[in-house]
């Protein structure tokens, strides 16, 4: 299941919130050996895990938290502002109708990762329009980026990539639209909506 | 290259039909970049005609080379390509001895490459889960000075580049109502941990010891991995296995 949590609902997933913190640590800073803070020797938190931050959080049957992605409004402090405003040639692209995307990541050991990937993609398209984005901003490796690429929108660099700690990093923007959502469910030969906003039907 | 070139040449290439307009539109990028050839290719190397069909390539290489490499059967070593199964970030020629333990025909293949005209290259690699490896890579000419400036603006348009390749090979799939590309069947991790071991040359106890579980247990690991690749023995798993990247020789030799 796909939940969407805003700040405001932050007390109803304590547990998974917790555990995405933790997964997080397990992934970027364990796996990919991304230099971040650790918090309490287990989670990743930075200063953008805010109350304006919007996470979506997938679960499994028991409420575990299986991947999550968040969501941040351009309009306040986020990534690409605070820290990768060089990688935009022409200013950070910001406005109300402008998220973006960051932390992106799947448990570590899930049997199949890639039916959380899937329900994460298809996951932000509807959100973006049920929310009124146009456009997501996200910093992305490059060794990533045709990953991103192949889904088949439209995404357009915001300027030259560079290196950033031996790896080279750079910032796109994904245009949504409605034929967004019907490309990315025809691709995932999904037709249902797969968020739930039912905060009740939580962990 | 400035920002300006690589936007220009992404909203070029997405309007692009035809493999041949992308090849002279990258070519002219390359030349921009200070490269004087290319290549876009997927790592694969055919059987059939219907692979061909299937896969992206996009090659602008000198002539000379192309004799060579197809007279000496130089696909399967290519240092190049097996870097790319290593290593996920972009890299030059000249640096492929400090990212893979070369072997002596790698090294024969780097200075035939040098004599036929290509010295030096930089190669973007490319992975779209569950499809074939790719790559753009540019080479320069014997005699010509890297322009080590352009490096970030080469990465850019060798992935939008591959990008705008496969979203045309996908046009031209349903103009030809030809049949979806199979996806590359993928081996979970413990079917990985097994094909690794077997590959060392242990027996299914030695397997089931070092990895905690019953021998068949392994047995079944094995055999689920070789009717997902359609293969028959345990050799043609391995074989298939490293030719698709999914284990590469530094798992195996570590």
């Amino acid at each position: 299941m796909l939940h969407v949590v805003t700040g405001a609902d932050r007390n109803h997933f304590a547990t998974p919130l917790a555990q995405m913190h933790r997964d997080r640590k397990s992934v970027f800073i364990d796996r990919l050996g991304w230099r971040l803070p650790v918090t309490d020797g287990e989670f990743e938190i930075d200063q953008f895990d805010s109350d304006a931050a919007v996470y979506l959080l997938a679960t499994d049957d028991q409420g575990t938290h299986t991947g999550s992605l968040r969501l941040l409004p351009t309009v306040g402090p986020h990534l690409l502002s605070e820290v990768f405003s060089d990688l935009c040639d022409a200013g950070v692209p910001r406005g109300s109708d402008i998220w973006e995307i960051t932390r992106l990541c799947t448990a570590p050991n899930l049997a199949d990762p890639r039916s959380t990937r899937q329900a994460l993609l298809l996951g932000v398209v509807e959100y973006a329009l049920l929310a009124g984005i146009r456009r997501y901003t996200c910093v992305t490796h490059v060794p990533y980026l045709n990953a991103v690429l192949a889904v088949g929108w439209n995404c357009a660099p915001l300027g030259l990539p560079r290196e950033d700690a031996g790896v080279t990093v750079g910032a796109i923007a994904i245009d949504m639209t409605p034929e967004t959502l019907s490309l990315v469910r025809g691709r995932t030969g999904q037709t249902a909506s797969v968020l739930n906003w039912d905060n009740r039907r939580a962990a | 290259m400035a920002f300006s070139d690589v936007d220009q040449f992404v909203k070029s290439s997405a309007r692009l039909t035809e493999m041949a307009e992308l090849k002279s539109l990258l070519c002219d990028a390359a030349e921009a970049l200070g490269f004087n050839y290319v290549a876009l290719v997927h790592h694969i190397h055919f059987t059939t005609p219907e692979a061909a069909a299937r896969s992206v390539q996009v090659v602008d290489y000198p002539e000379a080379w192309h004799a060579v490499v197809a007279e000496r059967g130089y696909f399967t070593d290519d240092p190049v390509l097996a870097a790319c199964q290593r290593s996920a970030a972009a890299f030059l020629w000249s640096d492929l001895p400090k990212l893979l333990p070369m072997t002596a025909r790698q090294t024969e293949i780097l200075e035939t490459a040098a004599t036929c005209g290509l010295a030096e290259g930089f190669t973007v690699p490319v992975n779209v889960p569950g499809e074939f490896l790719g790559s753009c890579s540019f080479g320069l000419a014997t005699g010509r000075n890297l322009a080590h400036q352009a490096l970030p603006a080469a990465q850019y348009i060798g992935c939008f580049a591959f990008e705008a390749a496969r979203r045309i090979q996908e046009l031209k799939r349903l103009h030809d109502c030809a049949p979806r590309a199979q996806p590359v069947p993928r081996l979970t991790q413990r079917q990985f941990d097994c094909i690794v071991l077997a590959a060392q040359g242990r027996s299914d106890w030695h397997i089931g010891q070092l990895l905690g579980i019953a021998s068949d247990t392994v047995h079944q690991h094995i055999e689920t991995a070789k009717r997902r690749f359609g293969v028959a023995s345990r050799t043609e798993l391995v074989v298939r296995a490293l030719f698709d990247s999914q284990i590469t020789f530094g798992d195996i030799l570590r």
